[in-house]
């Protein structure tokens, strides 16, 4: 074998005449040459003859092949061998077809050889070699391609995976999945946003995707959408959207920015339609408000229907209390009269709740006086208070003393509070605090708290407070009755005040420190102006005169009858009640003189305003004189007197009113606005 | 006449501030149907200057009479109208001269020792009373231009 391989001399004469010297070793060597290439490549080689009997094996190939012995291989048949070693060598099974087919196509010829458990696979590659157009040898080599073909196999795979993911976006109706590009353009179309918006693929390319939003959101929706989206990596919206024939549809869009390499190819924009989904949901919330407004106005019914026997039953209970009862009756009268009464109670509270629960409840806006308000419940209980408990109140000076409000229900919160208060404290003290927490243009906020010493509110059940049915002393031997709906009112009530309620431990020591605020209105109309800002208002120096349109309109054909002995006075006074549009106005020297203008029958005067000191007759006795004449027209007193009580005399004497001099023309409005108007009552009960 | 142009404003007349409740006047002032004329203010503080000077006459014969009860009157009588215009110093001394006139003091609330005490404090207060009443019916004349 190595003389057949030897006898190739003819390749080397080709070489150039420089590399002579080192020609002779080599041509004395050709045979080793071969062999030593053929033994010593790296790659797994066999050397067949022409007759396909093995004359050469790399060592590599040895190596690869699973451990053959060079001289067992040598010489062996090409087939005998390939048919023994491909059991533990697989590629050699394919070794038979490949030589075979270079031999056939007189080229080399390859072919790939995969183990059948997929983990190897290895390239055969037979290679004829002729010379003058006679096969001489035939090289196999033998490649682990296993790498390879794995990277080949991915490749397969994630082309496939790819197309059935187009095909699956493409083709899925339920959801619109499309891609914008990074402005916001339409760059792919499916199946299922062609279906929702009623966009064709041709319609929609291109158009920016504002065009699915109403009219509302068009212009600040979508760019602050992409912008969320790149911000947080996706954005999620439920809305209104549009179709392409104008009809809309609720969905729900998840918007995600698409990055390739770090660069932002666009978005892609999932919507679904949820308008069934929205649908039921409505009719589910619907059906529960629904049930339970019913349940409330039910329970509001029977509270109302249980209180009007229950009235009668008590009313009744109070008439038998009075008559003659023994002992023994008195006090089986009284438990009734007691358990009726916490049973009012408790029906008053249901009662409440109801209303307030249906939403039925309303909260009227009377002028209120809130200090007038909380000092009569203060009132209530300190006739009530427990010995060992002091009964406190601060009251702030600057509480409205006229404002807007619901004056039974702003009672109700204190006097529900200060009872809870006094119930739970058996000594020590409980406070109430009422400051005028803020103030704006508009409306007062009122900060009222009872501050007690009592039992306090265990840690723990101060967050459920305020819930309805609540007491924290559910023990079987309740110590405090009531049906744990007082708190919750309280709550609904103060909001519907427009303020809160809360709760904090008393830092002094034990107790508890109950809080609301409330929101009242600051009063508008004149004649409910507080006192004090009469006095500031009558102070300001520059304010422009305010219009007197009413007192005007009032004015047109009264008459006014002064009583006035000063002459200064009678021609102010004249002159400013026909600059306010009375040009009725007749003068009185003194008291006389007065009561016999006035004494007329029918009444003649609409008013008279009466000076006090007065010659012949003073201001009261004319007064007097004029009420025992059975005259009821509104007097009102001059008087510069200004002793505090001095005025309040005057009118437990039978005036209406009084008017402080120098007489101030914007107090005068006020008087007569009143006076005329309770003349103008009068008239209507005693026509003529 | 350059120093007698107030633009109108009583109150920057000298000696007005403290003999004169601004509020009050502007009231008085305010009926005024012509704002030149003034006619009907000036005829309310010209008829006061009569009647207060007919009063202070009443208050000399009555407090040589040692009358207290028409001195109190007066007191109140002037007390009235000059309360209506404004005047808060005359109508201060004309409220202690009702008072004194009661055998009061001059808040009204305590009784005085005799009627002779009543009548030196009278006469004082009269005397005040006067000196106010000259100085406030300066700045009004001032006011309504009048230099006589």
């Amino acid at each position: 074998m190595a003389n057949s391989l030897g006898t190739q001399p003819a390749l080397l004469p080709k070489s150039p005449p420089v590399s002579t010297v080192e020609i002779r070793p080599q041509r004395r060597n050709d045979t080793s040459l071969a062999d030593e290439i053929f033994s010593s490549t790296l790659i797994p080689t066999i050397v067949l003859d022409a007759s396909l009997v093995i004359c050469q094996v790399s060592d590599s190939f040895l190596e690869v092949s699973g451990g053959c012995r060079r001289e067992n291989v040598l010489g062996l048949d090409a087939n005998d061998f390939f048919h023994q070693a491909m059991t533990f060598f697989h590629p050699l099974a394919s070794a038979r077809k490949a030589i075979h087919s270079a031999q056939e196509t007189k080229r080399p010829y390859e072919l790939e050889d995969v183990e059948i458990d997929g983990k190897a696979a290895w390239s055969v590659r037979a290679v004829p070699i002729y010379r003058d157009d006679s096969l001489r040898y035939i090289q196999m080599e033998v490649k682990d391609v296993t790498e390879e073909h794995q990277r080949l196999l991915e490749l397969e795979e994630r082309l496939s995976v790819n197309e059935t993911f187009r095909v699956f976006v493409e083709t899925v109706k339920d959801y619109a999945i499309f891609m914008l590009d990074p402005t916001g353009h339409v760059a792919t179309w499916n199946a299922g946003a062609q279906v929702f918006k009623g966009y064709t693929r041709e319609e929609i390319l291109g158009k920016h995707f504002s065009i699915f939003y109403g009219p509302e959101d068009a212009d600040t929706k979508p760019p602050r959408e992409l912008h969320d989206a790149l911000k947080d990596g996706r954005v999620e919206d439920e809305g209104w959207r549009y179709r392409k024939d104008g009809s809309r549809f609720w969905a729900n869009v998840v918007i995600t920015p698409v990055y390739r390499d770090n660069i932002l190819v666009g978005f892609g924009k999932v919507t679904r339609d949820l308008t069934e989904r929205r649908k039921t949901e409505e009719q589910l919330v619907a059906a529960y408000e629904e049930s339970s407004k019913l349940k409330s106005e039910f329970l509001a019914n029977m509270s109302h229907e249980i209180r009007t026997p229950m009235h009668g039953m008590l009313s009744a209970l109070t008439l038998l209390l009075d008559t003659k009862l023994d002992e023994p009756q008195m006090e089986l009268a009284k438990v009734i009269e007691e358990s009726g009464e916490v049973l009012l109670h408790v029906i008053n509270d249901i009662l409440d709740y109801s209303k307030l629960a249906s939403g039925s409840f309303s909260i009227s806006a009377d002028i209120i006086c809130v200090p007038d308000i909380c000092q009569s419940v203060f009132r209530v209980y300190e006739k009530g208070r427990k010995e060992q408990t002091l009964l406190e109140h601060h009251l702030d000076p600057r509480l409205p003393r006229a404002a807007e409000g619901d004056s039974f229900r702003y009672r109700q919160i204190i006097q529900n509070l200060m009872s809870n208060a006094t119930k739970f404290t058996e000594e020590g003290y409980v406070k109430l605090n009422v400051s005028l927490q803020d103030e704006d243009d508009d409306s007062y906020l009122i900060l009222t708290e009872v501050v007690d010493s009592g039992i306090g509110i265990p840690r723990g059940m101060t967050g459920a407070l305020f819930n309805p049915f609540t007491q924290f002393d559910n023990s079987a031997t309740k110590r405090y009755k009531g049906t744990g709906l007082g708190l919750s009112i309280c709550k609904s009530l103060a909001e519907l005040m427009g303020g809160e309620i809360g709760f904090r431990p008393n830092l002094d020591g034990r107790g508890s420190i109950f809080w609301f605020t409330a929101r009242l209105k600051k009063v508008r109309q004149l004649k409910h102006i507080e006192a004090m800002q009469e006095k500031i208002e009558s102070l300001a120096i520059d304010t422009p005169i305010s219009p007197f349109e009413d007192i005007q309109t009032a004015a047109v054909g009264k008459r006014v009858l002064i009583a006035e002995d000063n002459q200064i006075n009678q021609k102010v006074m004249v002159k400013m009640l026909k600059g306010l549009g009375f040009d009725s106005v007749d003068l009185a020297a003194d008291g006389r003189a007065a009561v016999n203008m006035a004494v007329k029958e029918p009444p003649p005067y609409n008013i008279i305003l009466m000076d006090i000191n007065m010659p012949f007759l003073d201001g009261v006795t004319a007064t007097k004189e004029i009420r025992s004449a059975m005259i009821q027209t509104p007097i009102v007193a001059m008087t510069a007197n200004a002793l505090k009580g001095q005025a309040e005399s005057y009118i437990a004497k039978g005036m209406t009113d009084y008017i402080s001099k120098p007489v101030d023309r914007k107090r005068l409005v006020k008087i007569l606005t009143n006076a005329l108007e309770q003349d103008a009552q009068r008239t209507q009960r005693e026509p003529g | 006449m350059a120093e007698d142009r107030h633009d109108g404003d009583i109150m920057s007349i000298p000696g007005a501030t403290d003999s004169i409740d601004a509020a009050t006047f502007e009231q008085i002032l305010e009926m005024d149907d012509d704002e030149e004329e003034r006619d009907f203010s000036k005829s309310i503080v010209y008829d006061f200057f009569t009647q207060a000077e007919n009063t202070f006459g009443k208050m000399d014969t009555s407090l040589e009479e040692k009358n207290l009860k028409t001195l109190s009157e007066l007191g109140h009588f002037l007390k009235g109208s000059s309360a209506t215009l404004g005047l808060t110093k005359v109508k201060d001394s004309c409220e202690k001269i009702q008072h004194y006139g009661q055998r009061k003091d001059e808040t009204g609330t305590k009784d005085l020792a005799s009627d002779d005490e009543a009548l030196k404090k009278l006469a004082a207060a009269i005397k005040q009373a006067k000196t106010e009443f000259r100085d406030v019916e300066k700045v009004l004349r001032k006011f309504y231009h009048d230099d006589s």
